[in-house]
């Protein structure tokens, strides 16, 4: 009796053994598979992190040879960026893009299976270059040629294999998006009613569309230039060794055309959580939808014309430089919109602060710094001082966890009872947000001091006692935001043992993701309302107010 | 009652932020104190973005705050429904609006201040120096107009304008070079020639490190620069310059400890390359001279063309040392 009273609540999509798991078109299951992968590795990476912060604790540590730092960072950040946020970006996206837009599922559910093993090959690729001789890649997760080019082993070439792999999957997900987006829409549903969420991860997967060709070709003139045999064929080019003529400078242009947009891809899908997350809890419809909207398609064209900002110190013409510098800086009026129309949800509002809201609170204060850090970066002069320094590590760090991580946080406690039909324990939220919070910036705030004082990044040592201070403090920070993250872990089994049940709209939201039961059922949706605004939950549920008014009127 | 923690974590949240900004040895949020026009321009640069970026800072964390207290629900029922507000145009084009004032201003103040960052200061009654700067793995190589060369320790005129050509030789790769009171970095790339420069009034030495990737030993690729008085400095390349033709200068123990004892250790005891210290090869010349300037493959791992393009003074300076001073393994 009891068995089956449990298997009633879970609905068909969800039970079956692994065999179904493996074979499932279904994108919430690829969503949940794209989820539970990253969080693996978002492990993984923070273990990384963990041994190298223990290194550089104290001056002078030897617990890390300089080949194993090297390869610990390159993976760490590898893996963090291509494995960790863009997949818990997409595997939200995956699970959430049809629900919200009242689709069935993706345009091409199978091409979508295939982007999610295709990430797990690419993941499993780069953690088991570990073990390939000569270690893993050591240049960074940049990799700069020629010192990309010169590394004996074959850890670079995994590295260069992984990504390519990454590639292939990211960019047939992101097709997926946008056919998705441009053509199942529920009926009503045009471009200024869709959900502001649904907004970013359009411009994230444009601008997937434009910028990984350009880094596969990158990668594939790396891997060429690194020597390529095969069935009696040697290949061996010179793209970008100077020794013959090559031009290093090349892979650097081509690498931040794709990469700095691809920091606007990790951070977009945030923007998009946050303008969600905020008018639920406020109960105030978002401050400015269309300025919100047209901010992130402005973000996105703007991050393709400021590669150079990485490059200030090359050596370029000075006139590129003030370019670059003004580009660069033009992307933070759209940015400091989303901020301000962000506050104004807030203004007036009947504020609940449930974790998910939280989460979204403290990624509106932490990630003010990570964009005020970016405009010193911005100014070429300064940035000749404070590039390549910790300071650098800290601004990013600020943007991609202390920005795209406590929004995907948030995100997890706002949708997780839609994915699994249990909200998440609030009291071990609470927990978790305060711990990582404090962690957070007490590993990476004394990171810009550093940086100011001198210390490069990516040393695998320092002799220099005055740094100790800093370093001590941001290792101790490191740790505790580690122990923050278990508590997520902890809720995450606790909930799914005890969690409580909840029905198709716990919050009173606004999309149309909440119509339906939680979890969906295999198809989403029995029917799909007609869409009249950007919040057609709402509208259904002022309807019924009318109706039961107008029934007691009687 | 309730409120008890958050007020607790927020207590902790900001001594977990000034505790270590009030141990900070150089008043905290600033660059290291510059010493050096165009270091100087960098740092009043720095601490005018600083004005806004404080202001904004302050702006919005109190807005956040006052908002989240002012506006939390209370008594209120959960779901009663805030101000219906959606939006107010001209509100918004007003902080669209002032980002782009603030940051003409910053562009603005840039652009004043360029010229004194990039232009080498016209060299007037005490000439200028030229010095050619040579970021290689692990070492930096520096060659003075004589012909003179040293290794990681750069010595440099007070007063004088002191411009440096930074480059890395093409089987190498790409360094930076970056001594924080000096300006700031250029990087050192392999097949081109970049250009900084810098003038120092004060005398004392100014450290610095490599500051992009270059490899294992990118750690320890230190580089300081000993400004002296300028008739010491006059004298001292003069004497060095027949010390080096005469090969009773320090140039082979400077290439030891910079070029070889960062992967074999400084007594030759092997760090992250093998020990070497007891070889026979050590006290060969000519074994010696063939393996630096061209590199060898062993079984235990490759060891690179450290010394390639060195002139026979160079090479003859290391070889002399080895031979006066075999390390001795501990």
């Amino acid at each position: 009796m009891a068995a089956e009273t449990r298997a009633d609540a879970v609905p068909a999509w969800q039970r079956g053994g692994v065999a179904s798991w493996l074979v499932t078109t279904d994108h919430k299951r690829i969503g949940i598979l794209y989820l539970w992968t990253a969080l693996v590795f978002f492990g993984l990476a923070g273990i990384m992190a963990l041994i190298f912060r223990t290194q550089l604790a104290k001056p002078d540590s030897t617990i890390l040879s300089p080949q194993h730092y090297n390869e610990l960072v390159t993976i760490h950040g590898t893996t963090m960026i291509f494995l960790v946020v863009v997949p818990l970006l997409s595997g939200l996206a995956n699970y959430l893009v049809p629900l919200m837009i009242g689709a069935r599922d993706v345009a091409f559910p199978r091409l979508n299976a295939l982007s999610y093993w295709l990430y797990l090959l690419g993941g499993l690729v780069l953690m088991l270059s570990f073990f390939a001789k000569g270690g893993a890649a050591q240049a960074g997760w940049t990799s700069y040629p020629p010192l990309s080019e010169t590394t004996t082993g074959h850890g670079q070439d995994l590295w260069i294999l992984s990504l390519h792999i990454l590639s292939a999957s990211s960019l047939a997900g992101a097709i997926n998006f946008l056919v998705t987006i441009h053509n199942l829409r529920a009926p009503g549903m045009s471009w200024a009613r869709i959900p502001l969420f649904i907004w970013s991860i359009e411009i994230f997967a444009w601008m997937l569309v434009i910028i990984l060709p350009v880094f596969s070709a990158a990668l594939t003139m790396l891997l060429l230039d690194r020597g390529v045999s095969f069935a009696g064929w040697n290949v061996q080019t010179h793209f970008f060794n100077p020794a013959s003529g090559g031009a290093p400078l090349l892979w650097q242009h081509a690498f931040w055309f794709f990469g700095h947009p691809e920091v606007y891809v990790l951070i977009l899908p945030a923007f998009g959580i946050i303008s969600e997350v905020l008018p639920v809890y406020a109960r105030k419809p978002i401050f400015g939808y269309k300025a919100v909207a047209l901010s992130t398609v402005a973000i996105g064209f703007f991050s393709m014309l400021v590669w150079a900002h990485h490059m200030f110190a090359v050596g370029l013409p000075t006139s590129l430089q003030a370019f670059f510098m003004i580009s660069s800086m033009v992307i933070a009026v759209p940015t400091g919109i989303k901020i301000f129309n962000w506050l104004a949800t807030l203004w007036r509002g009947n504020i609940t602060f449930d974790t998910a809201m939280l989460f979204a609170c403290g990624f509106l204060g932490v990630f003010v710094v990570g964009g005020l850090s970016g405009i010193y970066l911005a100014a070429f002069p300064v940035d000749w001082q404070v590039h390549d320094t910790y300071f650098v590590v800290a601004h990013f760090h600020y943007v991609i966890f202390g920005g795209s991580v406590l929004a995907i946080f948030s995100g997890l406690f706002y949708w997780w009872p839609k994915m699994f039909g249990r909200t998440l324990d609030e009291k071990l939220g609470k927990w978790q947000f305060w711990v990582v919070l404090i962690g957070f910036n007490l590993t990476f705030f004394p990171q810009h001091l550093l940086g100011l004082e001198g210390m490069p990044r990516r040393v695998y040592t320092y002799a220099n006692q005055s740094w100790e201070g800093y370093n001590m403090a941001s290792t101790i920070g490191a740790y505790v935001t580690g122990i923050g993250l278990l508590f997520f872990v902890w809720n995450v089994i606790k909930t799914a043992r005890s969690g409580p049940r909840v029905g198709n709209d716990p919050w009173l939201a606004n999309t149309l993701e909440w119509y339906t039961t939680s979890p969906p059922p295999p198809h989403n949706f029995d029917e799909v309302p007609y869409v009249t605004s950007a919040r057609p939950l709402y509208d259904l549920r002022q309807r019924l107010r009318e109706t039961e008014r107008a029934r007691v009127g009687d | 009652m309730r409120r008890k923690p958050t007020l607790f974590a927020a207590s902790a949240l900001a001594a977990a932020l000034l505790t270590p900004a009030a141990q900070a040895g150089n008043g905290g949020f600033a660059p290291i104190a510059p010493e050096s026009p165009n270091a100087h321009s960098i740092h009043q640069s720095y601490l005018f973005i600083s004005i806004f970026t404080a202001a904004i800072f302050v702006m919005v964390e109190t807005l956040l705050i006052v908002f989240v207290f002012r506006y939390r629900r209370r008594r209120r029922p959960r779901f009663e429904e805030g101000a219906p507000i959606h939006g107010a145009t001209n509100l918004e084009l007003l902080w669209t609006a002032f980002p782009v004032v603030v940051l003409f201003l910053i562009a603005s103040f840039i652009f004043i201040k360029l010229p004194g960052i990039v232009d080498v200061p016209s060299a007037g009654v005490k000439g200028q120096l030229e010095i050619k700067v040579t970021g290689r793995q692990f070492y930096w190589q520096f060659e003075y107009p004589n012909g003179v060369v040293s290794i990681d320790t750069m010595r440099a005129p007070a007063g004088v304008p002191v411009y440096l050509q930074v480059t890395s030789p093409p089987n190498d790769v790409i360094h930076s070079w970056w001594i924080p009171a000096l300006g700031g970095k250029i990087d050192a790339i392999p097949g081109r020639l970049n250009h900084t420069w810098f003038q120092v009034a004060k005398t004392g030495t100014y450290k610095g490190q490599c500051a992009e990737l270059c490899g294992l030993e990118h750690a320890n690729m230190l580089a300081s620069v000993q400004v002296m008085r300028a008739g010491a400095f006059d004298s001292w390349l003069f004497a060095e310059k027949t010390a080096q033709v005469q090969g009773t200068s320090t140039l082979g123990k400077q290439e030891w400890a910079g070029v070889c004892a960062k992967c074999h250790g400084l007594a030759g005891e092997g760090g992250i390359a093998k020990a070497i210290a007891g070889s026979s090869l050590l006290t060969d010349p000519r074994a010696i001279e063939s393996i630096i300037r061209n590199g060898t493959t062993t079984p235990q791992g490759t060891m690179p063309p450290v010394a390639s393009g060195w002139s026979q003074e160079q090479v003859d300076a290391l070889t002399r040392y080895l031979k006066e001073h075999p390390p001795s393994g501990s």
